[in-house]
This record gives structure tokens, C-alpha cells and sequence, in this order.
């Protein structure tokens, strides 16, 4: 087994693009609800600033991209943790999406390997 | 897709299965508990993306050609969403650093020294005027003149010659000193001395007030040329160091000779912490970074350094330069004469533009204009480019001549009300005070400590908490490859600024020379300077500059006029010059010390081999 591929399906990524500072708040309200974990890259933002004329001052240009991969079946809870805490429905708050993945692959702990494998 | 499911689950908009469920829910009034839950929390719903745009615009044949993007209309519950956090932070920004200092002085007042604070009214409101202030002058610096700072940077340097990027750079100098907050609070300073006591200090700082700053204006200037060579030609700071120090040392030894002159000596050396303020710094290490980048050097690490310590010795020695041009052509009895004629002239009522506080927000448009209109000639007649975001830019612009409006207001009822008083009040501690009837409240040793204590207490928290420090701190530790820390270069500046204040309470107190103090310090730090390497020396260097902003400033130059004229002292200045010379000490012994403990570290890990060691090291 050891070169066969184990894929996992039924993956989701949320995405949640944020004003610089807040992805910090954004994975620890997912990992409270049980998210494994996430990635953050720095992002410069256009548009929003040059739409709002000189509102758009309040609009900052750094942006944090969050990455964070969760089974479907709770993509819900996650997204919702991550909307209240990041202010995700305030103006100015930034956005998320969700994008369904066809297919991750992982080391898988031997443990779960033996469990998923029981289960067949 | 309807509106009736607009407000559906969001896995049941497309099921059939979910909407014969909904019917059957309707009908038996039984529903599903997450269906319930998500009443509770709001839920989701799901909306076409296309509902929230616009009908594209499209051609003849009926094809889209582009997209319509309107722009949104906001409530103003909206709006006032949007910039609440904006403003909150901006406003906490500037809060932190005012407040814990104001509350510091305050608390002292009242447990040491049982004095309720006066006009505290007038004093809160004038500190509200300094947060307010300084948040949009910081913000409107960045949005108004940085990015004129950023284009100017990238194209002049490729567009015009040396010669003419250097006189530009010269005269940027002088602008970003009249727009520099702190100054004003120099000018202030000049109406509390007494002009039979210091003749020459009082002509500076009231006749020849503006050419004083016009001369510091152009040493930062000459500064920055000289800072933007050593980017080009990756000139070392020690020489620089050295050469600037002999001239300006041998001038203060020289002025302190003719005791007329030595009284204002203080001054010469405290104009030098007051240049390097939030205008300087980014403005011309922008256009030297640009430069260097043009001519392909590129960021090498150290060439931010450098231009902040010249910025901050050049004003010594131009103001050195012109107290000995006025003193050849002004005698003290002729100052003193002319201020009495003056003051007989101004005992009517002075004109509305005089007074506050008109004054204060005629001489915010007086300090930011001249910086702007220079920049945007740079840039519309020199190089021709155009700004991005116009609109922003005047916003901005705006928002710094109106913040430099408030902070000047609040300087004159705050800050400098606070720290008069402050200083004021400490000499009650230790002796007697006209006014005071317990004075003094302690025995003299304790009382004198207890005053030592504040300024030292004072000096570190001012310094620990400045933004400014902490990105010092970060640039030094990458700089010296981890070797020193954060942690310790903030506390080494901290003490070091702690020790200084310190110690320029105790010149006011004894009326101790402060040439004397100055040689002593800066020979000491030019001996470290020699032994230690070119990383720490830069930071050490520049730490003196980067700790005095717009906030201390004023805050510690009043509280030594104050202070001077509670102790009688003949003038209060040198404060900030012992504040500037102490972290430069400090951080140079820390640095030799952690170069000291790696070196032993290293040598204690290598003892077991002991044959070619002497080698080895000498290679490492």
C-alpha cells in the first residue's frame, strides 16, 4: 500500500480574503469550531478603493488570503465561525468563497488508515 | 431563480426533494430542528451574483462588450460602519502613546507631590486636540504626501542629473523641517525665556526664530545629500561620524568660552532630537532609497541608515553656526534693548492672527504649504507625471494641514501646559518654591530622588512604547543576523533616553555646564564607535533619532522650561540633547556585550580542541 495514492474526497475550501490583520481572528475562530488549520498569504487588493471615490480611504489595500480545507459535510459550520468573527458581513469586512475540491491527497495516519479501511 | 426561495436553506434551492419538503412542513407544522437552528443564528441565503450587478452594456448585435460597474450607494448607518474601525484604530494609535504618559505625569503630581493638576479641563481637552491631531496629520501624510514622496523617489533619480536630484534633495531638507510637528513646540519654547538672563537664546528663538529653523531646515537638508551620497557610494557612518563631530564639538567647546554664548548651547544640541520627526524620515529616506535603487545599488540593508544621525548633528552645528553670526553682529545690550522696545510696541492688543487660535492654525497652513506646493512643482514641472488618485491626494493634504491645525492647538493647551506644570511642580519636592507653603515636601535627599526618579520613570516609558523603536528593533535584529535582539535594543534605547532625561534634570538642578556633559558623552561614544562594528554603530546611531517624536518633544521641553523656571535655572534646554546622547551609549555597550557573550559562547563550545584555535578564529 505503500505507493498506492489514498485520495480524500468530499473536501471544501473556504477562502476568506480579509483586511490585513484579521486572519489571525479567522483561524482561531475555525480552529475552535475544529478546523484542522489554514494557510495565509499577504494580498494587495484592487478595486474596492478606487470604486468607493474617497470613501475608499477607509478601504485598506492589504489584504490577508485565508486558506482553509474542511470536509463538506461541515463546511457551514466553519464558514459561519469564520463570517462572525472576521466581521465578514460588516462593510469593509472583506469576502469569502467556497470552492469544492475534487480530490486531496495527505499522509493518513496509519491509525486512521487501519479505521477507514475497517469500515469498508 | 424566485424570490420566495431567496431566503431558503442553501442546500434546498435547487432540490425538489427540499421543496416538497417545505410544503409538507407548511401543512403539518412540524420543521426540521437545523431549520430551526438557523432561524436562530440568521442562516444563509443565496442570491445570484448577476442580481447584484448591472445589465452590460452591449453592441449593435446584441453581444456584451462590458461589464457596468456602478458605484455602490451607501446609508449612513453604512458609511459609519465602514469607518468605525477605521477611525477607532487610528484614534488608539495616537491614544496609546498620549494617554499612559499624561496619566503617568497626572498620577505623579497627585501621590508625590499632593498637587491637583490645574486646568485639568482645559489640559484634557488640549491632549484630545493632540490625539485628534496627530491621527489625521499621520493619515493624511500617508495618503497625501508619501505619495509624492514614492513617485518622486522612483523617477527623479532616472530623469534628472546628480547635481540636480541633490539640490532637490537640499531644499526637500528645509521643507520637511517646517512641516515637522515638533518644531512648532521649539517656537513656543522661545516666548519663556527671559531676555536679561539669555540675551542670545531669547534673539534665536523670538527675532530670529524663523531663520533658526530655516538653517535647521537646510543642515537636514545637507544632511540628506550627504546621507543620499553615502547610499551611492556605500560610504561607511564611523568617518562620517567622525568628521561631523569634530567640527560641531570644537564649535560648542568655542561657544562655551563666552559664557553670553554657552547659555544657549542647551538649544543648539536639543534642535537636533527635535528634527527627526514622522515627516523627515520616510520623505527623504524615500527619494535616497530611490536614488540608490536607480543607480543599481539596491537595498543593501543598511542604506536606510545613516541619514537619520546626520539629520539630527547637521542642526547642531548650523544652529551653532548662526548663534555665532548673530552674536558678531548683535551685542546682549542691544537684544535687550530692542526686546524692551518690542514689548512696549506689543503691550496693545495683538492683531487676530497673533493670537490663539489663529495662530496656531495660521502657522499649521504656514508649516504644511510650503513642503506641498515644493512637491508638487517637483513633480509637474520637473518630471511631468501625473498622481494617482488626485482626489486623495488633496483629501490627504487636507487631512495634514488640518491635523496640523489641531495639534497645534492642542500642543499650546495640552501638552505643553501639562509638561510646564509638571516641571513645574517636581522642584517642590526637594526645595523651596515660592507659592508652595510645605515646600519642600521632602528631605532634600529624598526629594531630589524622588525627582530623579520621575525623569527616569518618565524618559523609559516615553521611549519603551514608541512605534518608531519597534521598527528600529526589528531592522537590527535582521541586521545582525539575530545576534541582537528586539527585546534588548528596546531596552538599551529605553535606558539609555531613562539615564539621559535623568541626567538633564540634574544640569538643571546643579546649573551643571552642559558642555562639559556633551564632550564627556559624545567622547565616550566616539570611543565606542571605533571598537564597535559597522551594524551597531549605524543602529546605535540612529536610535537617538528615531526616540524623540512629536509626542516627547514637546512634552520634555516644556517640563525643563518649566522646570528651569521653578529651579531658576537660566535656561531649560539640554534635556533632550542628554536624551539623545544616552541611548547612542547604551546601545553601542549593549552591542559590544552581546558581541562579547557570543564570542565567549563560541570560544567556550570550542575549548576541547586547542592546537589550531588561533587559526581558526582568526578565519572565522
Amino acid at each position: 500500500m505503500s505507493d498506492t495514492i489514498t485520495y480524500l474526497t468530499d473536501a471544501t475550501m473556504i477562502t476568506a480574503v480579509v483586511p490585513a490583520g484579521r486572519a489571525d481572528d479567522l483561524l482561531k475562530a475555525a480552529r475552535d469550531v475544529g478546523a484542522s488549520g489554514g494557510i495565509v498569504h499577504q494580498a494587495r487588493g484592487t478595486g474596492a478603493r478606487e470604486l468607493l471615490g474617497l470613501l475608499g480611504i477607509a478601504v485598506e489595500a492589504e489584504r490577508e488570503v485565508v486558506n482553509i480545507v474542511v470536509p463538506t459535510d461541515y463546511q457551514e459550520l466553519v464558514t459561519n465561525a469564520i463570517v462572525h468573527a472576521g466581521g465578514l458581513g460588516k462593510p469593509g469586512g472583506g469576502y469569502l468563497y467556497l470552492t469544492a475540491l475534487e480530490k486531496v491527497a495527505t499522509y493518513i495516519p496509519e491509525a486512521s488508515m487501519a479505521r477507514l479501511q475497517a469500515g469498508d | 431563480m424566485s424570490a420566495t426561495n431567496l431566503f431558503a436553506g442553501t442546500e434546498g434551492l435547487h432540490s425538489p426533494v427540499a421543496h416538497s419538503y417545505h410544503a409538507a412542513a407548511r401543512m403539518t407544522g412540524r420543521y426540521r430542528y437545523i431549520n430551526f437552528q438557523r432561524s436562530l443564528g440568521g442562516g444563509a441565503a443565496a442570491v445570484s451574483a448577476r442580481l447584484l450587478s448591472q445589465e452590460p452594456e452591449r453592441d449593435a448585435a446584441g453581444r456584451i462588450v462590458r461589464l457596468r460597474t456602478a458605484r455602490p450607494s451607501f446609508t449612513p448607518r453604512e458609511i459609519a460602519r465602514l469607518f468605525q474601525p477605521y477611525v477607532s484604530q487610528r484614534f488608539l494609535d495616537q491614544f496609546k502613546t498620549v494617554a499612559p504618559l499624561a496619566a503617568y505625569l497626572v498620577l505623579f503630581q497627585l501621590l508625590f507631590l499632593r498637587q491637583l493638576v490645574q486646568d485639568s479641563w482645559l489640559i484634557t481637552g488640549g491632549l484630545l486636540a493632540v490625539i485628534l491631531g496627530l491621527m489625521f496629520f499621520m493619515e493624511g501624510l500617508k495618503l497625501g504626501l508619501m505619495p509624492f514622496g514614492t513617485v518622486i523617489g522612483a523617477t527623479l533619480p532616472r530623469k534628472s542629473s546628480l547635481p540636480v536630484v541633490l539640490i532637490l534633495t537640499l531644499l526637500l531638507g528645509i521643507g520637511v523641517t517646517f512641516a515637522e510637528p515638533a518644531i512648532s513646540a521649539l517656537k513656543m519654547a522661545g516666548q519663556n525665556v527671559a531676555v536679561e538672563r539669555a540675551p542670545y537664546l531669547y534673539a534665536l528663538l523670538n527675532d530670529w526664530a524663523g531663520t533658526l529653523v530655516l538653517v535647521v531646515g537646510a543642515s537636514v537638508g545637507v544632511a540628506a545629500v550627504v546621507g543620499t551620497l553615502r547610499f551611492l557610494y556605500g560610504w561607511s557612518l564611523k568617518p562620517l561620524i567622525y568628521l561631523t563631530l569634530a567640527p560641531v564639538l570644537s564649535l560648542t567647546v568655542y561657544a562655551a568660552l563666552r559664557p553670553e554664548l554657552a547659555k544657549a548651547l542647551g538649544l543648539a544640541w536639543d534642535t537636533g532630537a527635535v528634527t527627526t520627526g514622522p515627516v523627515t524620515v520616510p520623505l527623504v529616506l524615500s527619494l535616497g532609497i530611490g536614488i540608490a535603487a536607480a543607480a543599481g545599488k539596491g537595498d543593501s540593508g543598511l542604506s536606510g541608515f545613516g541619514t537619520v544621525t546626520l539629520a539630527s548633528l547637521f542642526p547642531v552645528g548650523g544652529v551653532l553656526l548662526l548663534l555665532l553670526y548673530v552674536a558678531s553682529i548683535l551685542s546682549p545690550e542691544q537684544i535687550i534693548a530692542a526686546a524692551h522696545a518690542a514689548q512696549a510696541a506689543a503691550s496693545s492688543t495683538p492683531a487676530w492672527y497673533q493670537r490663539s487660535p489663529s495662530l496656531e492654525i495660521v502657522s499649521g497652513i504656514r508649516a504644511i504649504l510650503p513642503l506641498v506646493v515644493f512637491l508638487f512643482l517637483v513633480l509637474s514641472a520637473l518630471l511631468r507625471e501625473k498622481l494617482p488618485h488626485r482626489s486623495e491626494i488633496f483629501l490627504g493634504i487636507a487631512f495634514t494641514i488640518i491635523g496640523m491645525c489641531i495639534f497645534n492647538i492642542g500642543l499650546t493647551y495640552g501638552l505643553s501646559k501639562l509638561g510646564g506644570s509638571a516641571g513645574g511642580l517636581v522642584p517642590v519636592a526637594f526645595m523651596e518654591v515660592a507659592g508652595f507653603a510645605d515646600s519642600p515636601l521632602y528631605v532634600y535627599a529624598v526629594g531630589l530622588s524622588l525627582a530623579l526618579l520621575f525623569a527616569w520613570v518618565l524618559g523609559f516609558g516615553a521611549t519603551v512604547a514608541e512605534p518608531a523603536l519597534n521598527a528600529l528593533g526589528i531592522t537590527a535584529e535582521q541586521l545582525t543576523n539575530g545576534v541582537f535582539k528586539k527585546r534588548t535594543l528596546i531596552l538599551a534605547v529605553s535606558t539609555g533616553v531613562a539615564f539621559g532625561i535623568a541626567l538633564g534634570l540634574l544640569k538643571l538642578i546643579f546649573d551643571l555646564p552642559l558642555v562639559y556633559m556633551i564632550l564627556a558623552g559624545y567622547l565616550l561614544a566616539l570611543a565606542l564607535t571605533v571598537v564597535s562594528s559597522e551594524e551597531f554603530v549605524n543602529v546605535a546611531w540612529d536610535s537617538a533619532g528615531v526616540t524623540t517624536g512629536p509626542i516627547t518633544v514637546p512634552l520634555v521641553l516644556a517640563m525643563g522650561l518649566g522646570f528651569g523656571n521653578a529651579t531658576h535655572a537660566v535656561e531649560g534646554f539640554g534635556i533632550l540633547s542628554m536624551a539623545s546622547i544616552g541611548p547612542i551609549i547604551t546601545v553601542l555597550l549593549s552591542g559590544l556585550w552581546s558581541r562579547y557573550r557570543t564570542g565567549a559562547q563560541a570560544r567556550a563550545a570550542r575549548t576541547p580542541i586547542t592546537a589550531n584555535i588561533k587559526t581558526s578564529e582568526v578565519f572565522l
